[in-house]
């Protein structure tokens, strides 16, 4: 039986015309069998499937399809944001917004009492007292599992609970990944864009603050992370094991916020919301787009008004706008 | 359901690697249906007892009178009621420590039955009916599942038709809105107007492949079973129930997800059930026939037997 | 309305069609960017559906109390909202409505053979489908809808499941019912996957002639595939968008 189907939409020409490395799931990538075949495909014999919508990545004989979207999948080394959602057996359960919780280990926190401390048993009894259900930290990948779940470390001064500010998710795709993820930004607010997608933005410590207000916007992060050492701050290189077991006392773990002066809460609120800009336009997230956002966003006036679409859309525009002017000039 | 049929590995290859050979543990062709058994009850009107290999049920079918629904005076009220208890097998919970909430299979085999039965129109509703918008007769099936071993959709199909066919409910006269019901011994009993007799095929798929195969390729020998024992219908990756009856028409297909199957395979299930419709309707005709010979009082059944001499 | 009237002598249908014309179909993904993983929106002449995806992750909100996670596989819960001004009727569906849950339990199935289980391990995927409207063709929407949303949250497919309903008119197939012509004439619901000719679901409710099913059933597949067009169109439009973005 031959039957013709005619249907209302039309299809605008054939495939060809969108860019040729985008494939979707069933899709045939090649029948060459010599390709090694890694993430987002299949294979039956020597034909090689896409299984998700993506493009094609190739690298030397390896083949895999990056999708455009999906959940974060954990790396080691990625500095990330998360939430504990269990206390287990020597271990917390966190939520990273992956496919599988992370697990962070009471061997991989650092203890009140310095790092050298030993963990007695009595600390194992008291996890809860250092983190409970709820509790966000910033922390980083230290290894994987074979399924791809993390596991999780924050033996650093600059990881650790995160306290005086707002949480803000935003798919993990957005951010860009870079050398360092928490940046000290003008109106002495600081920001952690984890790789996750999860970002947590807070008042920035004493000690940094006052090295921030001299920061222009257009240091590098390399040269802002160095300037700044309080409590949560990276430098943990300039820091002293002694100094090291003074700063590891129980306020690293305390869960009372410092007095945020009304000021500090709008700014943090507006970053809050440039924030969102950016990821409702889609557009990649870094340092510098953030605070060109949030310099944008200051021409808007009071900052209830950013929670309006419109206003959020043309942050957006507006800061691929600026990028494509400061680029070609 | 209390918990899985667990089945080892050891179990589950060798009873996979004999099916791709041809064999079934019980010794079956891999399109044959077990040996149906139906007993009807010889003393009362609508309870029969069906056996398939060893899964069994019991259907009886009771009648009163009801109001009927207000969105459809004219017709009368046929229910089926399907709760599988811990009686037929471990694996089902019941009503009262579930809480209510039935299981997938559960749902599955309680809504096939009602379509295979009831919305295919294979009792008369409007028969039914005694005084339009005030008094109809209500049907009730009620099944009830005494053991399992696979196959509860085919098997409850058969059980509730055969009790529909042999269920005779009271003779009756109206008199203006007043209804006489007349007892057993004043008039016989009058049967229900069934309009065709729609059977169930619970056709169950194995891949001797991987996913991949069953997904791109076209070797399309993915293995097809008819009336699956319990540890075939565990073992299965996907089932497909259809119902027909005798005048070949399908009242109801589901192939709910699981492999995937060629077009051109799923018309040869509905061929082969529409093959073997014909011998289970004839099947169920003969018993229901040598019933009511039997039930035809001693005395009418003697004269009987002499006219038959005599002819 | 008269059955008569549901295809014209001249070969047109109520809504002009003709026997084999599929119903204006449009789709959207990434609708939900913020509220879920994978989102879409399908509209199938005047039926409109939207699917969200959450997951894969360890913890559902839907899944009923002591469900284990699989250590093959992932643990699909469907959940469907029907509304009652989503038809014609007004009808109120209760939460354990016999049909949806059996559209859920045929959805669960179909989309398990379907996900690459493997790379799921141990997780959840939590599938939301919402009726805004509904003009025939329920079961078909929500298996288009949720395979958009699957792709759209980056989860491993075989390959795309389309769906789509056909009907019968005496000798006649009809291509994508709508409620009008679902109430008077027998259907059959198909979904293929990819190109194939492979139906992974099928539904059929009501009498149809044992030889009247392979026409529907052919004319279903051609259907599936030009659904299948379309929504292979809109994912590479869609892909193509978020590629330049970033």
């Amino acid at each position: 039986m031959i039957i013709s189907i005619s249907a209302p939409t039309k299809l605008e020409s054939s495939e060809k015309t969108v860019g040729a490395s985008i494939v979707t799931p069933g899709e045939l990538i090649t029948d060459d069998p010599t390709w090694m075949r890694g993430h987002g495909t299949y294979f039956l014999n020597d034909k090689t499937y896409s299984s998700v919508a993506g493009s094609v990545l190739k690298v030397n004989k390896l083949l895999s399809v990056v999708p455009f979207k999906g959940r974060y999948s954990p790396e080691t080394g990625d500095h990330l944001v998360g939430r504990i959602v269990e206390v287990g057996q020597k271990r917390w359960k966190v939520d990273i917004g992956g496919e599988h919780d992370a697990v962070l280990m009471l061997g991989s926190v650092n203890l009140p009492g310095g790092i050298l401390r030993r963990k007695s048993e009595s600390d194992e009894l008291q996890m809860r007292s250092f983190l409970k259900e709820g509790d966000l930290l910033n922390a980083e990948v230290q290894s994987l599992f074979s399924d791809g779940s993390a596991s999780l470390h924050t033996r650093s001064l600059k990881y650790g609970k995160l306290r005086n500010g707002v949480f803000v998710r935003v798919p993990a795709n957005l951010i860009v990944r870079a050398k360092n993820h928490s940046h000290n930004l003008p109106g002495n607010v600081s920001v952690i864009l984890g790789v996750n997608g999860y970002c947590w933005i807070y008042k920035s410590s004493s000690a940094a603050s006052s090295a921030d207000h001299s920061a222009s916007t257009n240091r590098t992060a390399a040269e802002m992370s160095s300037s700044a050492s309080g409590k949560y701050q990276p430098g943990q290189g300039s820091v002293s094991i002694t100094r090291l077991e003074q700063e590891s006392s129980w306020d690293i773990y305390s869960d009372k916020n410092d007095k945020l002066s009304t000021n500090i809460k709008d700014t943090i609120s507006r970053y809050k919301n440039c924030l969102l800009s950016l990821s409702q336009c889609n557009i990649g997230i870094n340092e510098v787009r953030l605070v060109r956002a949030y310099e944008i966003s200051l021409g808007y006036g009071d900052t209830n008004i950013l929670v309006r679409e419109d206003i959020r859309k043309s942050i957006g525009e507006q800061v691929i706008f600026q990028e494509k002017m400061r680029g070609t000039g | 359901m209390v918990r899985d049929y667990d089945i080892s590995n050891n179990e589950r290859q060798f009873v996979l690697q004999a099916l791709e050979q041809n064999v079934r543990l019980d010794g079956r062709k891999l399109l044959e249906m077990r040996d149906v058994d139906i007993f009807v009850s010889p003393d009362e009107y609508g309870y029969v007892e069906i056996s398939l290999g060893k899964t069994k049920v019991a259907c009886r079918v009771t009648a009163e009178i009801a109001k009927p629904y207000e969105d459809r005076p004219f017709d009368g009220i046929f229910q089926i009621s399907t709760e599988i208890s811990p009686i037929c097998s471990p694996f089902f919970e019941s009503g009262l420590t579930s809480g209510g909430k039935q299981s997938n299979d559960e749902v599955l085999i309680s809504r096939l039955i009602e379509k295979a039965v009831r919305r295919s129109g294979a009792l008369d509703l409007e028969s039914l009916c005694i005084i339009a918008g005030s008094k109809c007769w209500s049907i009730r099936a009620d099944l009830h599942f005494l053991n399992y071993d696979g196959n509860f959709i085919d098997i409850s199909s058969i059980a509730v038709m055969v009790a529909l066919l042999h269920f005779r409910k009271p003779d009756m006269e109206i008199d203006g809105n007043n209804v006489i019901l007349f007892d057993q011994d004043q008039r016989n009993p009058v049967p229900l107007s069934i309009l065709h007799i729609p059977l169930c095929f619970t056709f169950q798929f194995y891949n001797p492949n991987d996913d991949e195969e069953n997904i791109k390729g076209n070797l399309n020998n993915e293995l097809i079973l008819l009336d699956a024992s319990l540890i075939e219908e565990r073992l299965s990756l996907g089932s497909m129930t259809l119902t027909i009856n005798k005048n070949k028409e399908l009242c109801q297909l589901v192939k709910s997800g699981g492999l995937n199957i060629d077009a051109s395979l799923i018309m040869n299930c509905c061929q082969h059930a529409s093959n073997l419709v014909d011998d289970l309707t004839k099947k169920i005709n003969s018993v229901l026939k040598h019933d009511a010979h039997l039930r035809e009082n001693p005395l009418e059944k003697e004269l009987q037997v002499v006219n038959q001499r005599d002819t | 309305m008269s059955r008569l009237e549901l295809y014209s002598p001249e070969g047109l249908r109520v809504d002009g069609r003709r026997w084999n014309e599929l119903r204006r179909f449009e789709c959207r993904t990434n609708t939900h960017p913020h509220a879920a993983d994978g989102s879409a929106y399908v509209q199938q002449g005047n039926s409109k559906i939207l699917c969200l995806v959450k997951g894969p992750m360890e913890h559902g909100a839907n899944l009923a109390a002591g469900t284990k996670l699989d250590a093959n596989g992932p643990v699909l819960s469907i959940t469907i909202n029907y509304p009652p001004f989503a038809a014609n009727d007004r009808k109120k569906r209760q939460k354990n409505d016999r049909r949806l849950q059996e559209i859920s339990i045929i959805l669960k199935r179909c989309f398990m053979k379907t996900i690459v289980l493997k790379n799921y391990s141990r997780t959840v995927i939590d599938i939301s489908l919402t009726v805004l409207a509904m003009d025939g063709g329920l079961l078909a929407c929500f298996c288009n809808a949720i395979t958009l949303a699957l792709i759209d949250a980056g989860i491993s497919l075989y390959d795309y499941v389309s769906a789509i309903s056909i009907g019968l008119f005496d000798q006649t197939p009809l291509l994508d019912m709508n409620t009008l012509e679902e109430s008077d004439l027998s259907f059959v619901t198909i979904g293929v996957v990819g190109d194939s000719d492979k139906l992974n679901l099928m539904l059929c409710e009501d009498k149809i002639p044992l030889d009247k099913l392979e026409r529907l059933i052919s004319l279903g597949i051609e259907g599936c595939h030009r659904v299948k067009q379309l929504m292979d169109h809109q994912m590479r439009v869609a892909g193509q968008e978020l590629q330049e973005r970033q």
